[in-house]
């Protein structure tokens, strides 16, 4: 049997392990030790517990449920709505503030968050119902959200980007920073995208706009000044030479429950176990697939199969921008099904390579791979982002959420081609600040 | 059936209680080590390790815990399109699959746990934690995760028992 | 049908690296001797992390890796003398320390853990630092330092430096950002890491090296076992040829590293012999203390290091 058949084999065995509904992780580990005593004799079963153990084992890694902390503090407080009504007070005048508003809000809260339903939540839970209420049509409230949700995971902090880094050897603050250029463009393109799906809906702004004093917009102000100093802060910290981002990270998450319980004056330990709650779920989720992709990926690679195939890529002697495409429709296709850390963890260490022998930056890479599970995060069958606001609307259905966000999908085809043609969008603000290579 | 249920949920529970207090903590511990590092300017010996370890520890204690929660993400498709018979079949495969997954990983991780314990390891850096801690949550977290799927194949088996399967 | 053997290690393959050269020439001449045996290299941490493959080794799970001793003092203590402040001092040294007394103590216990020594191999490294040029314990006090290994750090610290760890891949920004003054590594990594862009003096290896490493090439004693007389006598016929290219290119890795850096206008120094003994003042009340009061027969070690011509 060649290890091209013995791939396929491993893969189809996965998917029908998917199919069945079982958890990722586990499906992961149940595969690679089948594979294991297949190949190697019930002796391999020996080393399971080290390998899954050694995939947790990093100092980088403990930035994960640090980022997630950070959010699920912030979002546990009404500094969402805030952040969203502050800002609409601001941009009332402009056509469709309050949707602009909201995708802003996304996208400034994204930068307090590593992860991306943390954000769609965090906004979605008053903004949604807010803009329903003032006549937006629902599939543009709730796929607005959806969509800017997915910022999340590439403006910085990026739970994704933190796995990028340890799975592919890169510099964890360099892809952060990376990423957050490409961020504010997706942020742009969204905007754009609603205000024209607004107008096609034939909704009138005008007649919805509100006005605001001067007073009202300030008082609006002191209440999101805090997270604001908060993302400067973080920002400092991690570019200006005080500490590493798994430290950034732990520093983050305090400031975060200690600003959300002075500010919101939630005292009560209820509010707060729920904070962790809903962290600790999140990040044991992501760490026991982290684990048993380490398992995955020692067995692929014992069987020999990740290096044949990145040779049998690497063969293929296609045009980089062939490659590029090719890459991207695998990546789109894996991302309609599986979240975004168990496609990082076991497509980048085989990808990685090929995309650097073509010539591509691995930072520019992180960034093309980080678009692609956000446009996984909002397509159906799995989406995620889509089940967190089906869970905080349920009174719009799935279908109207789907409608409403898949043309963000087009939105994010358009951001990579951009970023494609001019690159520099993404490594310009790395070379700015830290310097070339690195 | 019910009290298994009952007791092994509780103590998933409790574990998970358990792992929420480890995550706060580690988020105390880098906090301190930055103060110390640049603001004392001094060195830190343990706390980097023991951060790690006290996130691994909450993720192997947690489980049990996060799988009563059904946090364990899954790709159900198929089952949730499919009624009656066949999705129960579905489910069994999975839970059984998933059972064996954890009861290897269990074992395995009492195996390591037990020589690291027998054979004095230590970690490899200046504070020489002895390996066993760090490797305890393994045999503890996932073995736990292990009687908790049981109980989730019970429910399975007998919906009156409660809920809806993992 | 030839057997096949896993060899592994961390270094990126096919790019140059002296320790994927060296597996490649025990694949190459493994295969070449014609005793039906066949090696499969997995270089670049693909098969085992770094450090998990002394356990796969002892288990017999991976039969042949190029791998820093130290990585395994967790489990036998006695293995940090082979990442030790000033133990070795330089590459001629280093070559005589591999028949002393202190390295058939350190092979014993590798065998005792069923792991075989197939080649043997001293990496040098430096210092480098944004702030000054690391001479004497008195140069890095005060600066925030990344060390390899718990010995280097213990004298470190003693000599006044603050200690962050951070992995190898986050050195470049961290210093970068201003988060790390001062770092040592190996010469290797010192390149492959491109910290030259970075630091403004850097301490080469020369006659007063403080850092050298062991890393070796092993074999699983089960593999071992398993292989016929013949096979045997390919196998070390291979690591012994390995072991000569290794010595041939050690000094051209240092030379590279001070071309690379000195091109980059990065000012080199070396330590002098009063740098050198200075420091080893340092480590005999830090790291060689620690290692005599905690691992058995310690101080007998370090005794037969020194000892060595
Ligand atoms: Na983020
Ligand atoms: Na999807």
């Amino acid at each position: 049997m060649t290890t091209l058949t013995m791939g396929l084999l491993v893969l189809g065995a996965l998917l029908g392990l998917l199919a069945t509904g079982m958890p990722i992780a586990f499906a992961l580990g149940f595969v690679s030790i089948g594979a294991l005593v297949l190949t190697d004799g019930f002796g391999a079963l020996d080393i399971v517990g080290e390998t899954f153990f050694g995939g947790l084992d990093s100092f980088a890694l403990v930035s994960i449920p640090m980022f997630i902390l950070m959010g699920s503090a912030v979002a546990s407080s009404p500094a969402g709505k805030d952040l969203y009504i502050a800002l609409d007070r601001w941009l009332n005048r402009v056509p469709g503030g309050l949707v602009l508003s909201n995708i802003g809000a996304c996208s400034i809260f994204a930068a307090l968050s590593g992860s991306s339903p943390a954000t769609c939540a965090a906004i979605g839970k008053m903004g949604i119902p807010e803009m329903v209420d003032r006549g937006y049509p629902k599939s543009i409230a709730a796929g607005s959200i959806a969509a800017g949700g997915t910022l999340g995971i590439l403006i910085p902090p990026s739970v994704t980007m933190i796995v990028y880094g340890i799975a592919t050897e890169t510099s964890i603050g360099r892809l952060f920073i990376a990423g957050l250029l490409p961020g504010l463009l997706l942020t742009v393109l969204f905007m754009i995208w609603t205000l024209i799906s607004c107008r096609l809906a034939g909704y009138s702004f005008e007649q919805m706009a509100q006005r605001f004093t001067f007073k009202e917009r300030f008082q609006a102000l002191p209440r999101v000044l805090p997270f604001l100093l908060i993302i400067a802060g973080i920002l400092y910290v991690l570019y200006g030479g005080v500490a590493t981002p798994s430290e950034a990270a732990g520093a983050g998450a305090l400031f975060c429950i200690v600003l959300v319980i002075v500010i919101y004056r939630i005292f009560r330990p209820g509010p707060l176990i729920e904070v962790f709650r809903s962290s600790l779920r999140e990040s044991v989720m992501i760490m026991m697939i982290i684990g048993a992709s380490e398992l995955f990926a020692f067995t692929l690679s014992s069987m020999f199969i990740t290096q044949s195939i990145a040779g049998w890529i690497g063969d293929l002697d296609v045009n980089r921008w062939v490659l590029m495409a090719l890459i991207n429709v695998f990546l789109l296709f894996a991302g309609f099904f599986l979240p975004p850390v168990a496609v990082i963890l076991m497509t980048a260490p085989i990808l990685l390579p090929i995309i650097t022998q073509a010539g591509f930056d691995p930072y520019w890479f992180a960034v093309i791979l980080t678009i692609n599970m956000e446009i996984g995060l909002i397509t159906p069958p799995v989406g995620l982002n889509l089940y967190v606001i089906n869970g905080i609307a349920p009174d719009i259905p799935l279908q109207t959420i789907l409608r409403g966000s898949l043309p963000y999908v087009l939105c994010m085809v358009v951001g990579i081609v951009i970023l494609c043609i001019f690159p520099e969008i993404v490594t310009w603000l790395p070379t700015a600040l830290m310097g070339p290579g690195g | 059936m019910q009290t298994y249920i009952r007791v092994v949920s509780a103590v998933s529970r409790a574990f998970g209680i358990f792992s929420m207090l480890l995550l706060a903590a580690a988020v105390l511990v880098v906090s301190q080590m930055i103060f110390v590092r640049y603001v004392l300017n001094g060195s830190t010996i343990w706390q980097t390790e023991f951060v790690i370890y006290a996130v691994i520890a909450a993720t192997l204690l947690g489980s049990p815990a996060v799988l009563i929660d059904r946090g364990h993400v899954g790709v159900d498709l198929l089952p949730e399109a499919m009624h009656g018979r066949g999705r129960l079949v579905l489910q069994i495969i999975a839970g059984v699959a998933s059972l064996a997954f954890c009861a290897v990983l269990a074992w395995s991780g009492w195996v390591y746990f037990h020589e690291a314990l027998t054979r004095g390891w230590k970690t490899a850096t200046v504070w020489a934690l002895p390996l066993w801690i760090p490797l305890l949550p393994m045999p503890v977290g996932i073995g736990l995760l292990c009687l908790q799927y049981v109980a989730e194949l019970m429910k399975l088996a007998n919906p009156r028992l409660g809920g809806r399967p993992a | 049908a030839d057997k096949t053997l896993k060899a592994s290690h961390q270094w990126p393959g096919g790019k140059g690296d002296v320790r994927d050269e060296m597996v490649q020439i025990i694949a190459r001449e493994i295969g070449n001797a014609g005793v039906g045996l066949e090696v499969q290299v997995y270089p670049g941490a693909s098969l085992f992390k770094p450090r998990d493959q002394w356990g796969a080794l002892s288990k017999g799970q991976l039969d042949i890796a190029a791998f820093p001793l130290d990585y395994a003092s967790g489990r036998v203590p006695q293995f940090s003398a082979t990442l030790m402040p000033g133990l070795v001092r330089n590459h001629d040294r280093a070559k005589r320390m591999n028949d002393s007394d202190f390295m058939a103590d350190i092979k014993a216990l590798i065998e005792e853990n069923d792991v075989v020594v197939v080649s043997d191999a001293w990496l040098a490294g430096a210092f480098a630092s944004k702030q000054n040029c690391i001479t004497d314990p008195e140069s890095i006090k005060g600066q925030v330092t990344r060390a390899a290994g718990p010995a280097f750090e213990q004298m470190l610290a003693d000599a006044g430096a603050s200690i962050a760890s951070m992995p190898s891949s986050e050195i470049y920004s961290a210093m970068q950002t201003g988060v790390l003054d001062a770092t040592n590594t190996s010469s290797g990594s010192f390149v492959s890491y491109r910290l030259y862009e970075q630091v403004k003096c850097l301490t080469a290896p020369g006659a007063n090296a403080l850092w050298f490493m062991y890393e070796p090439i092993l074999m699983s004693k089960k593999t071992w076992d398993g292989l016929t007389k013949e096979q045997q006598d390919a196998v070390m016929a291979a690591g012994q040829k390995a072991e000569d290219y290794f010595f041939e290119e050690a000094k051209k890795i240092d030379q590279k590293m001070i071309d690379t850096f000195k091109e980059n206008g990065v000012e080199v120094v070396e330590m002098s012999g009063d740098d050198y003994n200075a420091w080893l003042e340092v480590a005999k009340k830090s790291s060689y203390a620690n290692f005599e009061k905690d691992v058995p027969g310690g101080k007998e070690l370090i005794e037969k290091a020194l000892a060595v011509e």
